[in-house]
C-alpha cells in the first residue's frame, strides 16, 4: 500500500478596503503589508517549523517522501516576507524525495475558463516551478481540487501524467478511492484520489475533544493506514492543518514528526510522491461529466459560485478578463489574473438560509460577505475602466 | 412603570420601548400601571392602566423625551419636582411586584415610591445625559440619572455600548446591568412605490447627535456617481437650519430633499420606497429605526458606534466621521443590485427573527431575578 502524503501551500493576495470613490484614483488593489503581515505570522505559526519537521523526517526514515503544492502568489509572498522558506523548500525538493504539483499559478478559477486561458496559468506556474525548484511537475492538481473529464483531457493535452481528484463515493460510485485510475476520456492520465475520511481525520477531527478517536496518535493513525483495503491512500491537506488550523498546542506538529516513523514500520505501507503514485498500475476508467471538487458537503463549487453575489462578481471578472486581454498590457493582465484567484470569491460566500454568516467566515479576509463582494466589485469595474482607457469607460 | 411619553405622541426610542414591552407584559397576563405626567391620549394596551397627576400638565410643562430643553426653566423644574414628588406618593390600587423606572425624569420619584412599598427597583436607560448633550452634560439631569442608577437594584441598558458607559462614566457595577435590546415588529405589509430613481434616506430627529450632517456630506460626495438618486431626510429637530444651509453650501439643493415631520403611515411609506437607509449618528445607545428600515427589506448602513450595530451582522457599519465610507456605501448598494437584494433580503430576516417578545420576556426574566432574591433574601 503506497501512502501519498501531498501538502497544498497556499496564500492569496487581498485586498485592500477599495472604496467606490477610490474608482480611478489609482490606489493599489491589494493591501501588500497586511498580507505579508499575515505570512510571516503563518510562517512564524506552521510553515517554518512544519517545514523542519518535515525535513528531519526525510533524515531519519530513509523510505518518507512526500509532495507539495506551491501556488504562484504564495512564492510572491514568500519571496517578501521568508525568502528563508524558499531556500528550505528547494533544500527538500534537491533530496528528490519531494515531488512538486502542477496547478494554475494564481490558486483561480481559470478552470472555468477556455483551454487556452487556463493552460497559461499552468504553465506560468511549470514556469516558476521549474525556476525557483529545478522542478517539472507531472501531476496536475486544479484549484480546491477540482476535476472533470474536461479538466482531464486539458491535463493530458498538457504532458501531465496524472490528476488529483477528491474521492468521494457521490461521483465514484461503487469504486473505492484506494487505487489508481484512468481517466477515461484520457486514458493515458492517471487519476490519484484523495481519501477523504483518513485526509480529515487530521485536517478536520484531529484536535477535536468531541471526536469519539480523541486524541489521534500516529501509531493509532498508522495502523488505520495499515489496515485499509486497497494499494494507494491519498492523504491530501493543506499544508496549514500543521500549525495554523491546528495550533502547534495540539500536538499537531508531533503527529506530523511521529507518522513517517510509525509509517514504515509496517510493512505492507510504503511512502510515495504524486509522481511515483501515478506510474502504479491503474484500475479502470473513471468519468467525470461534472466538477467536482474537495469542498463542503456536495464537493461542488457552492463555496466560489454558489451564490447571488459570488456569481455576479464572477461573470463581472470574466467580463473584464476579455477587456483586459483585448488591452494587451501585461501588468493589467497581472493584476486581472490575482483578482481571478479563488479566494475572493470563497469570501462571498454565505451559509444557509439564515441570517448567520457562519463557518467560512474563519477564512475570511473581511467583516462580511458584503465587504468581500463590494470591495472586490469595485476593483473589478476599476481595472475595466482601465482596460478600455480614457475616455471609454 | 415610572415611565414618561407614550405614544401614539412620543420623540423616540423611549416611547417606542415602553409600549412594546408593555404590550407584551400584558399579553403574557402581567398587570402594569404606567405612569406618565401627560393626559394622553395614550394607544390602548391590554393589561395596561395609565395613571397621571391630574393637575395642569401640558408639553410646555413637560418636553418630550428627546426634545432638547432650551437651558433649565424654572417652570419645568418645579413642574418635574411636583412630578416626582406625586409618583414617590402614589398608592397602587393592587398590591404591586416591582417598580420599574425609564430614564431620568421620574427616577427620584420611583426611588423613594420603591423605598416606601419596599419593592425592589429597575431602571432602564435609552440614553444618558452624555448622549444627549455629545458630552456636556446639565448638572441637574445627571444627578438625577445617577441617583437612580446608582439606587437600581437592576440596570437594563438597551446595547453593550451603553452598558460600557454606565460602567465608565456612572460606576455603576457590571454584575448589576442587564443588556436588552430593543426590537422592531414586522410591519404588516410592505407598500413600494413606482417611483423614478432611488431613494437614499435618514428618516430622525435633526439633533446633533444623529451626524446628519454626515448623511449630507456623504450625499455630496456620492451624488454625481449616482444622478438618479435622491437623498430624502425626513425629520424634524434643532440642526433643521443649520442642514438646510449645509445643503445649499453643498450644492445638494436638487438632490436633497427635507420632508420635516412625517407620520407614522408617511414613514413605512417612505422605508418601503427606499433603496437604501443610512443611520450616521455620533451617538446612539441603539437605533431602533435602522431595525425598522431592515424589516422593511431596506439595506441598511449604520454608524458602528450604533447599538443596533452589536446585533446585526446583514448592514454596512461604518466610522461615524468616515464621509468617504459612507458615500462609497451608498454608491455600492445602488450600484451593486445583487448586493442591495441579498442584504435587504436577510437583514429584513435579521430584524425581525428575535423580537419584542423575547424582549419581554428577558425583562421579566430580570423582574423574576429580583423577586426570587427578595423571597430568599434576610
Amino acid at each position: 500500500m503506497k501512502i501519498v502524503l501531498y501538502l497544498h501551500m497556499h496564500q492569496p493576495w487581498r485586498l485592500a478596503r477599495f472604496r467606490y470613490l477610490d474608482l480611478g484614483s489609482g490606489r493599489p488593489y491589494f493591501d501588500v503589508p497586511r498580507n505579508l503581515s499575515i505570512f510571516r505570522n503563518i510562517a512564524e505559526r506552521c510553515y517554518r517549523p512544519a517545514l523542519v519537521r518535515l525535513g528531519q523526517a526525510l533524515d531519519e526514515v530513509s523510505g518518507f517522501r512526500f509532495s507539495l503544492s506551491i501556488t504562484g502568489t504564495f512564492l510572491e509572498q514568500a519571496r517578501e516576507a521568508a525568502p528563508d522558506l524558499l531556500a528550505t523548500l528547494r533544500a527538500l525538493v534537491r533530496t528528490g524525495r519531494v515531488a512538486i504539483a502542477g496547478e494554475s499559478y494564481y490558486h483561480s478559477l481559470s478552470f472555468l475558463l477556455p483551454p487556452p486561458d487556463l493552460a497559461e496559468e499552468v504553465r506560468l506556474h511549470s514556469e516558476v516551478i521549474a525556476r525557483e525548484f529545478d522542478y517539472h511537475p507531472k501531476v496536475l492538481r486544479m484549484t480546491e481540487l477540482a476535476y472533470s473529464d474536461e479538466l482531464a483531457r486539458f491535463a493530458d493535452a498538457e504532458g501531465f501524467r496524472g490528476m488529483l481528484a477528491e474521492g468521494w463515493e457521490g461521483w465514484l460510485g461503487r469504486a473505492s478511492a484506494s487505487f489508481v485510475y484512468r481517466a477515461s476520456p484520457a486514458p493515458g492520465l492517471a487519476l490519484l484520489l484523495r481519501n477523504y475520511r483518513l485526509s480529515d481525520d487530521v485536517g478536520f477531527r484531529f484536535s477535536s475533544r468531541e471526536w469519539s478517536e480523541f486524541p489521534l496518535t500516529a501509531t493509532k493513525y498508522a495502523r488505520w493506514l495499515s489496515d485499509s483495503p486497497g494499494e494507494v491512500i491519498g492523504l491530501f491537506l493543506d499544508f496549514e492543518t500543521f500549525g495554523e488550523h491546528h495550533a502547534a498546542s495540539t500536538g499537531i506538529l508531533d503527529f506530523l514528526s511521529a507518522l513517517p516513523h510509525e509509517v514504515v514500520r509496517h510493512p505492507n505501507l510504503e511512502w510515495a510522491t504524486v509522481d511515483e503514485a501515478v506510474e502504479g498500475p491503474a484500475h479502470g476508467a473513471l468519468s467525470a461529466p461534472n466538477t467536482i471538487t474537495w469542498a463542503d458537503q456536495n464537493r461542488d463549487l457552492g463555496a466560489w459560485l454558489g451564490n447571488d453575489l459570488q456569481n455576479s462578481a464572477f461573470q463581472a471578472a470574466k467580463k473584464v478578463g476579455a477587456l483586459v486581454r483585448l488591452n494587451g498590457d501585461p501588468a493589467l493582465l497581472e493584476t486581472w489574473r490575482k483578482l481571478f484567484t479563488s479566494d475572493h470569491f470563497y469570501y462571498m460566500y454565505v451559509s444557509g438560509h439564515g441570517a448567520d454568516l457562519g463557518v467560512h467566515q474563519y477564512f475570511s479576509a473581511y467583516g462580511s460577505p458584503y465587504d468581500a463582494y463590494a470591495n472586490y466589485m469595485n476593483a473589478v469595474t476599476d481595472l475595466r475602466q482601465r482596460a478600455v482607457g480614457p475616455g471609454r469607460a | 412603570m415610572v415611565g414618561w411619553e407614550y405614544p401614539p405622541f412620543h420623540t423616540g426610542g423611549l416611547g417606542v420601548h415602553c409600549y412594546e414591552i408593555c404590550r407584551e407584559l400584558g399579553r403574557m397576563g402581567h398587570r402594569v400601571t404606567f405612569l406618565t405626567p401627560f393626559h394622553g391620549p395614550f394607544t390602548p394596551t391590554s393589561g395596561v392602566e395609565f395613571r397621571w397627576p391630574g393637575g395642569p400638565g401640558t408639553p410646555e410643562d413637560f418636553p418630550y423625551a428627546y426634545e432638547t430643553v432650551s437651558g433649565p426653566s424654572e417652570r419645568f423644574d418645579r413642574s418635574l419636582t411636583d412630578y416626582n414628588r406625586w409618583v414617590a406618593d402614589f398608592v397602587p390600587e393592587t398590591p404591586a411586584d416591582i417598580v420599574h423606572v425609564h430614564d431620568w425624569f421620574g427616577t427620584v420619584g420611583a426611588i423613594n415610591l420603591a423605598r416606601r412599598l419596599k419593592l425592589p427597583l429597575v431602571m432602564t436607560i435609552h440614553s444618558t445625559e452624555y448622549d444627549r448633550t455629545l458630552g456636556h452634560p446639565g448638572s441637574d439631569l445627571l444627578e438625577r440619572e445617577r441617583r437612580g442608577l446608582h439606587a437600581a437594584d437592576r440596570v437594563i441598558a438597551v446595547s453593550r455600548h451603553l452598558k460600557r458607559q454606565l460602567v465608565e462614566r456612572y460606576q455603576v457595577r457590571p454584575g448589576r446591568v442587564r443588556v436588552i435590546y430593543n426590537a422592531v415588529r414586522p410591519p404588516e405589509r410592505l407598500q413600494r412605490l413606482e417611483r423614478a430613481g432611488p431613494i437614499v434616506l435618514y428618516l430622525g430627529r435633526l439633533a446633533a447627535m444623529k451626524g446628519v450632517d454626515t448623511f449630507l456630506r456623504a450625499a455630496a460626495r456620492a451624488a454625481p456617481l449616482v444622478p438618479e438618486a435622491t437623498f430624502v431626510v425626513a425629520g424634524e429637530g434643532p440642526e433643521y437650519p443649520y442642514l438646510l444651509t449645509l445643503a445649499a453650501h453643498l450644492d445638494l439643493s436638487d438632490r436633497v430633499l427635507f420632508l420635516g415631520r412625517v407620520t407614522e403611515e408617511e414613514r413605512t411609506v417612505l422605508l418601503a420606497g427606499s433603496s437604501v437607509f443610512v443611520l450616521p449618528s455620533v451617538v446612539e445607545p441603539f437605533g431602533i429605526v435602522a431595525l425598522e428600515a431592515m424589516s422593511a427589506g431596506v439595506p441598511t448602513i449604520v454608524s458602528k458606534t450604533s447599538g443596533v450595530a452589536e446585533i446585526t451582522q446583514n448592514t454596512f457599519a461604518v466610522d461615524f466621521w468616515d464621509i468617504d465610507e459612507f458615500a462609497s456605501r451608498i454608491v455600492e448598494l445602488l450600484e451593486y443590485p445583487e448586493l442591495r437584494s441579498l442584504m435587504g433580503d436577510r437583514g429584513r430576516w435579521e430584524a425581525i427573527r428575535s423580537g419584542w417578545p423575547e424582549r419581554a420576556l428577558e425583562t421579566v426574566g430580570v423582574y423574576a431575578e429580583l423577586m426570587a432574591s427578595r423571597a430568599s433574601g434576610p
